[in-house]
């Protein structure tokens, strides 16, 4: 109501602690081609031909990165299909038919432990590249850029604390696979030359935090801390968890980097690990199947590019009383909602959520000013949609409207329901 | 079943609803209403009654004409509109065909116009034999935006009645509510849009309009001895600076058989309204926390000034609505800045006001005036120029320098009343 409102109801002991259902070998596979940045590609392979796991079947181009196409499995490549992606846009996908042996490509080898160590900044960089690792909590920025920074860093933060209600992937990643991610934390230092990493987490989250304590006990060594921040939304926002974290406050648009600190995933800490040590691209992940429309809501461990359609299968399919649901990709707060259900698992999903469909009645707005208060970037989302209505671009400056992360918060907390984001997002785009 | 696409985000929070904030006010407002009926008896209720009856009513008459003005065509009606436009189409035919004299593209235009009036009205009369007389009504009357569903008007009809006193006739009444709800809310286009409180605006049209009319009586039902006369701040408009003799702070914090307005005399109800708002996060505590913080700096200072005891501060805190107008009016949040740092120069902006024109002015209603006045200066406070949600070093200089400005400026008046 009128106050500032962080917390957001998070849904999550819906199934946080259920075991984590492997379904890793689907008939079939689908690797998209194209991406949101990436437009255009090279396909190396035609159909008929048989392709490993981990080789390359091709490169996405058209902006201002390059990143070869892995296949995740080894079988035979199949037709071109269209289908979407998790931001909700049409891509290009290659059919691999599964022949269920996970063949490897002869460059999936292991790199051992005194090779590693020796490796410079340089050389990891040209691995993560190679392995077209990006950011996997659902940006997919490409991760070398970050990694191939030439600012002085002293800190690394692993951000694990996963603010978005109904999500558990990283919860279960951490579940399973802590050591992974903190050697992925030690490559990292390696490289950068940090003098400390921070593992950032929900102070709430007590299982983990006695999962990675315990795991810390192998890597003392290392100057490795846990944070543990308060347990609100937007804490997962790279800036606040900075400042929670650290005390460093890196200001709105300016690279972190600059301040001395960078931010990785824990999904893609994890994936830098796997590249280094195993040579591996991304080729499985930790995806979340919750919501109110699906019958059985649980945490997947599937290959990447498995069809959404067997997820939700396994999940006992939609709930049957509902006339419209509603399928996001990501999180509630910020996801997208995609138009069927024909999406594929790329290595940015972290959930398919399946929502009963639920028309807010919406009032006037009564000027009550939750929006205002909640805002974590102190920006008026009620103002903002007053100048949007008007069309008044010169007001939409002074109000700052560029500097929203549309995280949700405004329409979360309107009383009268209305969907002050979609204003407010219309607003940036009219001063961009 | 369908798949359907919307934009993030995709959660609501659960209570936060508009209708339960209004629910809180009046359920806030109840004790209030139930102590001016024991305190006045059958007077309130008729004022209640009035000021509540007049806005609902005003508010129901002016949708049904306006949904009957804009009332959904039938069908029929989009027929015959057709109908006259094609006529209208072979009126036009036939001035071109006497500026061109082209007759057989005329008789071409003409003969396919005819047929297509002759196919609708042949539809028409289908369309009339078939509908029911449901949809052949001529007039459609829909209550789609009457606001007593969220309870928005049925909160400033409670409030407006809770600040008449009590010797007002009902007519004035019922004539206050009903001009402000058309000109301060109808006219700006309903719930959300109106710029002055609608409550506040009823109750100084009517003190301005009706002068004496609108007055305390000198008798109340509960009181025995009948000895009360004017309020505490009538007394004080005599004599600024000289304790009333007639009323303890006891009976001005309790309320009982105290005159003045029906609703505003028991300042422990509207605190107990206003804690309950305040748990249910229904109203901006900052507003009425600094709005009586103010009145309540700059009288003490006025008391140092002139040298008296406690008893002054603690009247101006307890009498004259002031704890109503802070908690119930000055609160609306259509008609108050939204950014926290706008609320408390909103709210320190009414208790300068409030206090200068107690202490200058001869009128009782200072609360309400104030409250208009800082009104019309929302859209300046939240100009999207200078209105920022924190505040910045320069404004917290500005804001504590205007402060003291003010405390000065109110010393050097009171020396001078």
């Amino acid at each position: 109501m009128i106050a500032k409102t962080k917390r957001v109801r998070d849904y999550k002991q819906l199934n946080k602690e259920l075991p984590t259902l492997r379904y890793v070998d689907p008939e079939f596979v689908y690797i998209n081609l194209t991406t949101q940045r990436c437009e255009e590609y090279r396909l190396d392979v035609k159909k008929g031909d048989y392709v490993k796991l981990g080789q390359i079947i091709g490169e996405r181009d058209g902006c201002f990165f390059k990143q070869p196409i892995y296949s995740t499995i080894s079988g035979h490549i199949e037709d071109k299909v269209t289908k979407i992606d998790g931001t909700g846009i049409e891509v290009e996908c290659i059919t691999i038919r599964n022949d269920f042996k996970d063949t490897y490509d002869e460059t999936i080898t292991d790199r051992p432990d005194s090779v590693i160590e020796t490796m410079t900044q340089k050389d990891m960089v040209e691995i993560v590249k190679q392995k077209a690792l990006v950011g996997l909590g659902g940006s997919g920025f490409p991760t070398y850029i970050k990694l191939a920074t030439e600012e002085k860093i002293d800190t690394v933060v692993i951000n694990a604390i996963e603010c978005e209600p109904y999500l558990s992937s990283d919860y279960r990643l951490i579940k399973d696979q802590p050591d992974e991610i903190f050697n992925g934390l030690k490559y990292i230092m390696q490289a950068l030359n940090a003098k400390q990493g921070i593992i950032a987490v929900k102070k709430t989250k007590k299982a983990l935090i006695e999962v990675l304590e315990n795991e810390m006990k192998r890597f003392q060594n290392l100057n490795i801390k846990i944070a543990k921040l308060g347990d609100y939304y937007p804490q997962g926002w790279e800036i606040e968890t900075f400042k929670n974290a650290t005390g460093i406050k890196v200001p709105i648009g300016e690279l972190p980097m600059k301040y001395g600190i960078v931010g990785f995933n824990v999904s893609t800490t994890e994936s830098i690990y796997e590249a280094i040590k195993h040579n591996l691209p991304v080729t499985k992940r930790f995806v979340t199947v919750n919501g109110d429309g699906i019958k059985f809501p649980q945490s997947i461990r599937t290959r990447v590019g498995t069809s959404v359609k067997d997820l939700i299968k396994l999940s006992d399919g939609f709930i049957e009383d509902a006339d419209e649901l509603e399928i996001v990709i990501g999180g509630p707060m910020m996801g997208s909602s995609v138009k069927n259900d024909d999406v594929i698992i790329t290595p940015t999903t972290t959930s398919v959520l399946v929502f009963k469909s639920v028309d807010h009645k919406e009032e006037p707005c009564v000027r009550c000013g939750s929006c205002v208060y909640s805002c974590p970037v102190d920006i008026q989302p009620v103002a903002i949609m007053n100048a949007v209505k008007r069309n008044d671009t010169e007001a939409l400056k002074q109000l700052e409207a560029g500097k929203c992360i549309e995280c949700g918060l405004c329409a979360y907390v309107c009383t009268s329901k209305i969907h002050v984001t979609d204003y407010v997002r219309k607003g940036k785009s009219l001063i961009r | 079943m369908k798949i359907i696409e919307k934009s993030a985000p995709h959660l609501r929070k659960p209570n936060a609803s508009v209708i339960r904030m209004m629910r809180d006010v009046v359920i806030a407002l109840l004790p209030l209403v139930v102590f001016a009926i024991y305190n006045h008896g059958l007077t309130a209720v008729w004022i209640l009654a009035a000021a509540i009856g007049s806005m609902v009513g005003t508010e129901y008459i002016y949708y049904q004409i306006v949904d009957h003005v804009k009332r959904d065509r039938t069908k029929a009606e989009e027929i015959k509109d057709k109908i006259t436009g094609l006529n209208k189409q072979i009126n036009q035919a036939k001035a071109t065909y006497q500026e061109n004299q082209n007759k057989a593209e005329y008789d071409e235009t003409v003969e396919k116009l005819k047929a297509e009036i002759r196919t609708s009205k042949e539809t028409l009369k289908a369309y009339k034999q078939a509908s029911t007389k449901e949809e052949n009504k001529r007039f459609h009357l829909f209550n789609r935006q009457f606001t007593l569903y969220n309870y928005s008007i049925l909160v400033s009809g409670i409030i407006y009645g809770l600040t008449v006193p009590d010797s007002t006739h009902v007519m004035i009444v019922i004539i206050g509510g009903v001009v402000a709800t058309l000109l301060v809310k109808m006219i700006f286009g309903g719930m959300g849009q109106n710029i002055f409180n609608i409550a506040g605006f009823a109750r100084a049209f009517i003190a301005l309009g009706f002068g004496a009319a609108v007055g305390v009586s000198n008798h109340l039902p509960v009181q025995d001895d009948g000895t009360a006369g004017a309020t505490v701040l009538g007394q004080l408009a005599g004599n600024p600076f000289t304790e009333t003799s007639a009323f303890s702070l006891w009976d001005m914090f309790s309320g009982i058989g105290f005159p003045g307005a029906i609703g505003e005399a028991s300042a422990l109800l509207i605190l107990v309204g206003a804690l309950y708002l305040f748990l249910r996060k229904s109203f901006d505590v900052f507003v009425p926390l600094v709005y009586v913080g103010t009145v309540f700096i700059l009288s003490t200072a006025v008391m140092f000034q002139q040298d008296i005891g406690w008893w002054y501060p603690l009247t101006h805190l307890f009498s004259g609505g002031l704890l109503f107008g802070a908690v119930y009016m000055a609160t609306d949040p259509i008609t108050i800045p939204v950014t926290r740092p706008g609320r408390i120069y909103f709210a320190f902006g009414l208790g300068l006001l409030t206090f200068v024109i107690r202490l200058f002015g001869q009128y009782p209603e200072g609360v309400v005036f104030a409250i208009l006045i800082m009104n019309m200066f929302v859209p300046a406070i939240d100009y999207a120029k200078w209105s920022k949600s924190k505040f910045s070093k320069k404004s917290s200089l500005i804001f504590s320098a205007i402060i003291v400005l003010s405390i000065v400026a109110v010393m050097v008046g009171a020396s001078n009343v």
